[in-house]
């Protein structure tokens, strides 16, 4: 019975990770590019997505009638990136070699054929093979220039940005306070604009750049229309019709190293997702950082000091019954105590200058790591009890006996003693943490972050700010995004990798654990 | 002249619309009279957009190319329904309020109490609320009385019985007898909020309509559900579902959830989506949120709205908006 009741979990559990998984890590190979030709003389050019049924059509043909989705991409040009077709309309079907993939910065893929390739108006490759390899030849370059228009953007540009909206508050301090404003505020002023200046500088800069993005690419796409592509709009050329696996295998590793380490593009459906993990490892380990003394300082005191009696026991129950409250309503109790009451008097305390725009009065991460920690701190007050539980009262006894008062007790064995368990109820409470959306949707959680709330300006964590957040990005992505058939293996992707990082922080606060273990058994006897 | 009741689009416009029609799926040109985006002096700093979920996708585009034009200015987004935009607007926590339904009285007055004007609406993009149904499915039209019969507790256009089955829609074979599953958007949604008024006439909803998180879901539901019938914005079409094309009346002319038709205001559930914000009558708009405003209804932000399945403005309108800048 018992054996049997696992064996369903477990297979259960392998079923989701397999279909996960399936449908995820897919998401990156570049599938072969087929060209049908319809009867009606239409010609259809993608990758092959799936194939159905014709619901009813096995009533008059056995074995029924099949129908494909294909993925035709120039979205720009047909309005859809996908279209079904009904096998019995394909006169020809076939996979020509010079059809290319192309991934855009904007709208999507481009499947097509090369015409040419044009530097400043003049025409340098013409033809499918030579200016496929004179656009790979070309794309290195055009890299270079775009990441150095983001080293300006991000670094030199971000750097003025700063400096301007701490000065600007410094006016509006001044302001407030109303004393010798004047005379203060201009000089402040006079440095707004001298960094203003400084700005002009720099975008003449990025401007200089921008004249270097000459080339452009033709292309036909099926059906005979011509687009021509800006080479900065390119991410990468794939021909998959001519490429080998181990090709393959390259584009593969480097689209998936893309999506780790990227930024997102077009309303997070494409790009990496880079701002999403960082902000959930982030959550969780403040979190675990409040949860962990508040939970176990609870816990030795209902254990060690509290006479036990009625109010303990109803204590007790009332800290079991926490953990059975809907993760929504601590999301709730978060915004209205920790945002609305402690951060909004924050900000009237100590930011009356940035003032009506809140600072702390707004979800952000520390809020929402705080509602975590209030949803995980049963789980850790129950383990670390247990725990205690588990002491041999001689071992308390023998070190009264030796004279140490009852603090040395708790400090120096007890506490040792209940480690493991406290590590325990971390690992639980992390794992919690990392999976749950709901509280976090109204403390914090945003669809795009315009900055990480750990970077290089003073005071480096900012935990006021807002973050993104791999399970509000799959929540995100799967519902709301307009073009979901293009979307959907990302949400696939993008759970596979949160189950990772979840098995990863979980398997990092294990090995702890273990080694806690080692040591105690090693000290205990 | 700042919300409109009901909003028929009507344009005495004819608007140059090339729709190439390749794989059944049209593609929608911007206006040729729409200038292109021109990049301003000096504008910097932070701005923060709260509102609407269907113009989520649509705001985080706009932001995107917003930055490209100023790398020094910060653009916050956040999207939880249209009913979250006057209070961050009144609040100030929000410069930008997108919503896709027109404010509520109730909600002009608050802005009102606080500032002693009106909120500033701004028409950005053209929607046309498509009801859905899976791509098999056969079905020719519906009239928003069978709509509301097949959405709606009440019935109060009071045009048809309560619709619960496909052959009631005139479907036959495997269809006949085949309950018809709704799917729906949740109630902080301003899609929810405007077909509710437009097409249930403010009727409620039955209770087995199956509210989703985002119109993604709901189309997504249509896919996979082959009966099912659900509403959401045009934007959200995948070649999974069809949108029915629908009459006013009953037995009355027929239209599709086309461009024209809902610039011509003849599809009967075109709407605006807008974006509202704080302009003191006779006081210049701070500059950030002005350049915001003018680059969506430049050629580059209209573009963007095609680019996310949306209709594009006109360029009067899109002329008639940029007045209320000034």
């Amino acid at each position: 019975m018992t054996g049997g009741a696992l064996a369903f979990c477990l297979i259960m559990v392998t079923g989701l990770v397999a279909l996960i998984m399936a449908n995820g890590l897919g998401f990156f190979w570049p599938g072969d590019i087929y060209r049908f030709t319809l009867k009606d003389g239409r010609e259809i050019a993608g990758q092959l997505v799936e194939r159905e049924q014709i619901p009813g059509s096995d009533t008059n043909v056995p074995g029924g009638l099949f129908r494909i989705k294909v993925k035709q991409a120039n979205r720009d040009l047909y309005g859809t990136d996908f279209v079904w077709i009904d096998e019995s309309a394909i006169t020809k079907k076939d996979k020509p070699a010079d059809a290319i993939l192309i991934h855009r910065r904007e709208w999507g893929d481009f499947i097509g054929v090369i015409v040419e390739v044009t530097d400043a108006g003049k025409s340098v490759a013409k033809g499918p093979q030579e200016g496929l390899k004179f656009l790979k030849s070309l794309l290195p370059q055009a890299d270079a220039t775009l990441a150095a228009i983001y080293a300006i953007e991000k670094g030199d540009i971000g750097q003025i940005n700063y400096r301007q909206d701490a000065l600007r508050l410094e006016i509006k301090k001044l302001e407030i306070k109303g004393e010798g404003a004047r005379f203060k505020k201009a000089g402040i002023e006079a440095q707004i604009a001298e960094l203003g200046k400084q700005y002009a500088i720099q975008s003449a800069r990025i401007d200089e750049l921008k004249k270097k993005q000459t080339a452009n690419v033709k292309l036909t796409a099926a059906g005979g229309v011509e687009k021509e592509l800006p080479l900065q709009t390119v991410v990468r050329v794939i021909s998959p019709n001519t490429e080998g696996v181990i090709g393959k295998t390259l584009i593969y590793m480097e689209r998936l190293w893309e999506f780790l380490s990227g930024d997102p593009r077009e309303a997070n459906t494409e790009g990496g997702v880079f701002p999403a993990i960082f902000g959930t490892v982030m959550l969780v380990l403040i979190m675990s950082v409040i949860v962990t003394p508040f939970g176990v300082v609870a816990a030795f005191y209902l254990r060690e000091y509290a006479k036990q009696g009625t109010l303990v026991s109803i204590v007790r129950i009332a800290v079991n019954n926490l953990a059975g409250v809907p993760s929504i309503v601590f999301g709730v109790f978060g915004v209205g105590f920790f945002i609305y009451f402690v951060g909004g008097g924050l900000d009237r305390m100590f930011f009356p200058e940035r003032l009506p725009a809140p600072t702390f009065g707004t979800g952000g991460i520390l809020w929402a790591s705080l509602t975590l920690a209030l949803l995980t701190l049963p789980v850790v007050i129950v383990s670390t009890e247990e725990g205690l539980a588990q002491i041999p009262k001689g071992l308390r006894e023998a070190s009264l006996a030796l004279g140490a008062t009852k603090f040395e007790t708790t400090w120096r064995v007890a506490l040792p003693a209940a480690l493991p368990s406290i590590m325990t109820g971390l690992i639980l409470a992390m794992a919690r943490a990392a999976g749950e959306v709901a509280p976090l949707m109204i403390t914090g959680v945003v669809k795009l972050a315009p900055a990480l709330p750990l970077d290089g300006y003073w005071p480096f964590v900012h935990l006021e700010r807002k973050f993104m957040h791999l399970g509000f990005h799959i929540y995100d992505v799967g519902f709301q995004s307009p073009n979901v058939d293009a979307a959907r293996p990302m949400v696939y992707t993008t759970t596979l990798l949160l189950l990772l990082i979840v098995v990863f922080l979980t398997l990092g606060a294990i090995m702890t654990r273990n080694r806690l273990r080692k040591k105690f058994a090693g000290s205990a006897v | 002249m700042y919300f409109i009741r009901k909003p028929a689009i009507v344009l005495a416009v004819a608007v140059a619309l090339a729709a190439a029609n390749t794989a059944g799926a049209q593609t929608v040109a911007v206006d040729a009279k729409i200038p292109a985006y021109k990049p301003a002096q000096g504008v910097s700093g932070n701005i923060s957009s709260v509102g609407s979920d269907s113009l989520n996708n649509l705001m985080t585009l706009w932001s995107e190319g917003f930055q490209k034009a100023y790398p020094n200015v910060k653009v916050q987004i956040e999207g939880k329904g249209s009913s979250t935009a006057p209070p961050a607007l009144i609040s100030g926590t929000a410069q930008l309020g997108p919503m896709s339904r027109a404010m509520k009285s109730s909600e002009i007055d608050d802005f009102e109490k606080k500032y002693g004007y009106k909120p500033t609406v701004i028409k950005t993009a053209v929607d046309a609320l498509a009801v859905f149904v899976n791509k098999d499915n056969p079905v020719k039209s519906m009239s928003l009385a069978q709509v509301d019969a097949a959405f709606s507790k009440g019935r109060l256009r009071k045009g048809a019985d309560d619709i619960k089955t496909w052959d009631q829609l005139g479907l036959t074979g495997e269809w006949a007898g085949k309950p018809v599953s709704l799917y729906g958007r949740n109630s902080a949604s301003g899609t929810y909020g405007f077909f509710k008024e437009h097409a249930l006439n403010k009727g409620d909803y039955k209770d087995t309509v199956k509210e989703q998180p985002g119109s993604a879901a709901v189309v997504q539901g249509v896919t996979v559900d082959r009966y099912s019938m659900g509403y959401s914005g045009i934007g959200y079409t995948t070649p999974g579902v069809r949108a029915v094309p629908l009459s006013e009346k009953t037995g009355g002319k027929v239209f599709e959830a086309t461009p024209e038709n809902s610039y011509s205001g003849e599809y009967p559930l075109s709407r605006f989506l807008y974006v509202y914000i704080n302009k003191a009558p006779g006081k210049p708009l701070d500059p950030i949120v002005k350049e915001f405003i003018k680059l969506v209804l430049s050629k580059n932000g209209q573009e963007v709205v095609v680019k996310d399945g949306y209709y594009p403005l006109p360029a009067s309108v899109t002329a008639e908006e940029l007045k209320k800048l000034d």
